[in-house]
């Protein structure tokens, strides 16, 4: 991600930060508004569904309305959001049944798919991804969505930054070994 | 050095847009979080510690004007059936008088009184 929009990003959290500890009751649909794509997109690709992904980013949004007094700095309040993101769609994950209902990625993605350069193969990724044991689709969606390192990862998860790293590496293996069948397939 | 496999993941994974409305819905969903309930607004009206003596204040006067009412009330009762009883006495006791005058003017008139 551009660290500029990144830093842009931060000043506002920071700003809305600074308006709530003043009572100012709209700084919450700020922040709400600031990070809501990275939430809602953290449970997405866990989960493949619109709608769960919805109901379980409401959920996070809810729990930091709750927690607030806690959040010390912006960048605290974007490893909350990470972290609480992902545990509460890997909770999602594990209610739902092993497989996934197939017509949930058919849902059109305006937005996403109009900027796709191959929206076929992003599809086929995204569909990958979320076959995915969880533990190694979390590593991959933090590594590949948010763009964030190893270490910020391991910190996330609360998993050794040597896990973090296998899983990465095992993922990376057997993603290649599924779009390579997927090639081979669609050829 | 970049992998053409993790650029495709990069895109294929890219932050979604949120369904519309979204953000009026977690908005809506924290205000009914936010809104307090009887018992906590009741609690919190009471927190302020002036209003919490005069509230004590006010129950305190309520209860010691229910008990002076009820004391009030027995008294009353006391005095009703008492009255009743002095009456029903000085009915009894007129009676007697008016039995013995009669039997007072029986003599002096001379009729003669087994019983007596």
């Amino acid at each position: 991600m551009d660290i500029s929009v990144t830093t842009a990003r931060l000043e506002r959290s920071e700003d809305a930060l600074a308006r709530l500890a003043l009572g100012d009751a709209t700084a919450f649909a700020d922040i709400v508004q600031e990070h809501q794509s990275m939430v809602f997109s953290i449970a997405y690709h866990f989960l493949h569904d619109r709608s769960l992904a919805e109901e379980a980013a409401q959920d996070v949004f809810l729990r930091l309305y709750r927690n607030l007094a806690s959040i010390k700095s912006p960048q605290h309040l974007v490893f909350w959001l990470r972290k609480v993101a992902c545990r509460r769609a890997l909770d999602e994950v594990r209610k739902l049944p092993k497989t996934p209902p197939a017509s949930l990625e058919d849902v059109a993605e305006p937005v996403a798919n109009a900027q796709d350069s191959d929206p076929l193969l992003s599809r086929g990724l995204r569909r990958m991804v979320a076959s995915l044991p969880e533990d190694s689709r979390a590593v991959i969606i933090l590594r590949y969505q948010e763009e964030l390192d190893l270490a910020e990862i391991a910190r996330i998860l609360g998993l050794p930054l040597n896990t973090v790293k296998s899983r990465l590496e095992r993922s990376l293996g057997l993603l290649r070994e599924k779009l390579n069948r997927w090639a081979g397939g669609a050829a | 050095m970049m992998n053409p496999l993790e650029d495709k993941l990069r895109e294929a994974l890219r932050r979604k847009a949120v369904p519309e409305g979204f953000s009026g819905r977690v908005l809506a969903r924290t205000r009914e979080l936010a809104e307090p309930k009887f018992w906590d607004r009741l609690n919190a009206f009471l927190a302020r510690p002036a209003l919490r003596w005069a509230a004590i204040g006010l129950c305190l006067v309520i209860a010691g004007s229910v008990a002076y009412r009820g004391r009030q009330e027995r008294q009353r009762r006391e005095g009703e059936m008492a009255r009743v009883q002095v009456r029903q006495a000085l009915r009894i006791a007129s009676l007697k008088l008016n039995e013995a005058r009669r039997k007072v003017q029986d003599i002096n008139r001379g009729t003669p009184q087994s019983r007596l």
